[in-house]
């Protein structure tokens, strides 16, 4: 007696979007937080010290334990005349 | 900076380590900070810029003296919290020795103000209710 394989075509198909789609929503989250889990419940503060980190090190995730910061820390702060939206 | 103030170094830590060594830079550079907390409370931040040099370079000394004394532990700390939202509850395996560390090198300990009289502080707990998913 053959067996229906044709008619598990749907539920493979089904798996393996959900499989591939999955994988790529949580590799690209991955890369946008430069191989960390990715931040959540940002309040202000958090926002104020990411984009220190920002200024820091280049990247919002960058870390750096130096106790003296770099030279160019002092004049790279930006200031914004209007209100940001971002 | 105005000519009374020395010029002085920010601190180049960023979020994470300054998390891990918060509590003891808490208790390091007490005075300064609340002479620094006060002063802005009362006074127009301008008049403020000398004690606020002091806190940075009491902070940016005992993080100089942090990686000197406790390196692996520190570092293992901090990567732990920034892997977790920055949040202290999954990285107490982490904390337990940078503690130790910390205590014995340097003398500092890590106490939270606040804790009701008779209630182990949550870094003590040794069970704890809220703790990372896996041992």
């Amino acid at each position: 007696m053959p067996v229906p394989w044709e008619a598990l075509i749907p539920f493979a198909l089904l798996t393996t979007m959900f499989g591939v789609g999955g994988t790529l929503f949580k590799t690209t989250r991955t890369i946008n937080n430069d191989g960390k889990t990715p931040r959540y419940n940002i309040d202000n503060w958090e926002q104020m010290m990411m984009n220190r980190d920002k200024r820091l090190t280049g990247s919002i995730r960058g870390q750096s334990s130096n106790p003296k910061a770099p030279p160019e820390f002092a004049t790279n702060s930006i200031q914004s005349v209007k209100k940001l939206l971002v | 900076m105005p000519k009374h103030v020395p010029p002085v170094d920010e601190i180049g830590a960023t979020s994470a380590p300054l998390k891990s060594a918060s509590f003891f830079i808490g208790a390091k550079c007490k005075e300064f900070n609340e002479d620094f907390m006060l002063c802005k409370s009362q006074n127009k931040p301008e008049q403020c810029l000398l004690e606020g040099r002091r806190v940075t370079r009491c902070a940016a000394d005992l993080l100089e003296k942090m990686r000197a004394a406790c390196a692996q532990e520190f570092e293992a700390h901090w990567k732990c919290l920034d892997n977790n939202n920055q949040e202290f509850y999954p990285c107490r395996k982490e904390e337990r020795p940078l503690n130790a560390c910390m205590f014995t090198k340097l003398g500092l300990s890590k106490t939270i103000p606040g804790t009701p009289k008779g209630q182990l502080p949550i870094h003590e707990v040794k069970n704890p209710i809220y703790k990372a998913q896996q041992k």
